[in-house]
């Protein structure tokens, strides 16, 4: 009963929490700022590397590779940078201290804060994928769209697990942005977005394998070679592994932060 | 930059990008050598002066709407321009000294190559770039004023730019119509100057050092005037309507 009447309120504070968050977002950004940002942001991104590709190694594949790379990479912006944020965001708004007051369970409250950012993510990959194919020219005949919708949806969840695990580490430091922008950017280099993560130093590669975009750009790119989901179960389940772990993590360093916050008196002063 | 050294966490932002982009760059440039290097070296400098300088522009403003002292900013006898003027000048001297950072990577953690022929040359397209660069930041902080955005469009000035001005590649390999932008920027002649100081063989964009130089400080002049006179006429809307805590 008492298990049932948890469940029942977490869906309703998640729900409402969406619905909050949505209505902050659009209470400072105006709709045609938020279109211009899901449009402009994956098509300089994806053309500074593909320009760069050009010029260096112009091979019709390489171009490929780096615009489905960077397709899904632009997710980055709203499931890392923005969701990354929302720690952050309660600190500056002065809402952060009366929020952790309430009894309302932290899963679902920043869940909730966060669901937006994963549809916003998911659109932003399908502009980037419309960019990669009529402006990059890369060849979506043999594509599997079943399985590189799934793909999105898969990498985007993933990534804002990832995201809130860096909004945690967030609320014990005087901002997240410092963070968050560093894990924005870091993925062009260690998540095989522009090139193959064996380039990189031998010492490097494990941190690639904690990130979900090094699965979902992998992921992609199979399923735009024409690969089903059957054959891509295993590095989906590896991508969906590395974001539920990441959201583990996330709500205990959440829950750890905010005990030795609250017992310091410190919450808003790191 | 007082502001900067009581919390100078916020170079990160401002500089993880350009290092980010140098480090693919060089990557990808691994087996080039000669001029080729030097794009993606002296490219990586040039976006490390416009991460800082832009990120100065936009948030010379947004930090005093966030902290509600924007209203006192505004009230001072001062103009605006100024006060915003004063802080892309510093916010340029701190992107120096990114660029400088980004060099010092790529030299010493990439090994790469870059031996300059002219350093006097060097110095002065160097400093030119970074000043067309810090007005570029002041034309545009004049439109941050009246929004709440300037956040959202300090990041999404931040690519276009790089990709525009051919940090990295040449812009003959963008498409032709979009030519005329990226001649219309100063950075785009300021880095092709420091190319030609950089390596003799280095032909470019065909116009020579002086110039590219020529071009830069012309530009920097019309950005710096029309700069000016957006802030004015801003300034006085944003007086005149009273909604400056609105936007």
């Amino acid at each position: 009963m008492a298990l049932r009447l948890q469940e029942r309120y977490g869906f309703r504070i998640f729900i409402s929490s969406a619905a909050f968050a949505f209505k902050a977002l659009f209470s400072w950004l105006s709709p045609q700022m938020w279109l211009t940002q899901v449009f402009m942001l994956p098509l300089f991104e994806m053309a500074f590397f593909v320009y760069l590709a050009k010029f260096v190694e112009p091979s019709t594949a390489n171009i490929a590779y780096i615009a489905v790379g960077n397709a899904m990479q632009t997710a980055s912006f709203s499931s890392i940078f923005a969701v990354a944020n929302l720690t952050s965001e309660e600190k500056w708004q002065g809402t952060l201290i009366p929020l952790i007051a309430t009894p309302a369970n932290r899963f679902p409250l920043f869940l909730g804060r966060a669901t937006f950012q994963i549809l916003n993510g998911i659109a932003t990959i399908a502009v980037g994928f419309i960019y990669a194919t009529y402006i990059y020219g890369v060849d979506m005949s043999n594509a599997n769209f079943l399985a590189l919708s799934l793909v999105i949806v898969i990498t985007s969840l993933a990534m804002t697990g990832f995201g809130l695990m860096l909004g945690s580490v967030g609320l014990f430091m005087r901002t997240a942005m410092i963070i968050a922008n560093v894990f924005l950017f870091v993925g062009n280099l260690l998540c095989g977005v522009n090139f193959p993560i064996t380039l990189l130093p031998f010492w490097l590669q494990p941190v690639s394998y904690v990130i979900p975009m090094t699965y979902g750009t992998s992921a992609a790119r199979a399923a735009v070679l024409g690969s089903n989901i059957l054959q891509l179960t295993p590095i989906l389940m590896q991508e969906v592994v590395t974001g539920l772990a990441s959201i583990v993590v996330g709500y205990l360093l959440f829950i750890g932060f905010e005990k030795l916050a609250v017992r310091r008196g410190t919450l808003e002063e790191y | 930059m007082l502001n900067f050294f009581s919390d100078p966490q916020w170079i990160i932002p401002n500089i993880i990008a350009p290092f980010v982009f140098t480090a693919v760059g060089l990557i990808f440039f691994r087996n080039a050598s000669g001029s080729l290097a030097l794009y993606a070296v002296l490219g990586g400098g040039m976006m490390g002066m416009w991460g800082n300088t832009l990120y100065g522009a936009g948030f010379a403003l947004a930090f005093d709407r966030w902290n509600g002292t924007l209203e006192y900013v505004l009230g001072t006898p001062s103009r605006l321009v100024w006060i915003v003027a004063g802080r892309s000048a510093s916010s340029a001297v701190l992107g120096l000294v990114n660029a400088i950072a980004i060099l010092v990577v790529a030299l010493v953690g990439f090994n790469a190559q870059l031996g300059i022929v002219d350093p006097f040359g060097f110095l002065l397209a160097l400093v030119l770039t970074l000043a067309s660069l810090s007005a570029l930041g002041v034309l545009f902080c004049s439109s941050f004023l009246l929004t709440r955005s300037a956040q959202v469009m300090t990041n999404g000035l931040e690519m276009p730019i790089y990709v525009a001005s051919g940090s990295m590649f040449p812009i003959a390999l963008l498409p032709f119509w979009s030519h005329p932008l990226s001649l219309s920027l100063a950075p785009t002649w300021g880095i092709d100057a420091m190319r030609h100081a950089a390596s003799a063989a280095y032909t470019g964009m065909g116009f020579g050092f002086w110039l590219d130089l020529g071009v830069v400080f012309a530009s920097t002049i019309v950005y710096l005037a029309v700069g000016f006179w957006l802030f004015i006429v801003v300034e006085r809307k944003a007086r005149q309507d009273a909604s400056l805590g609105e936007y």
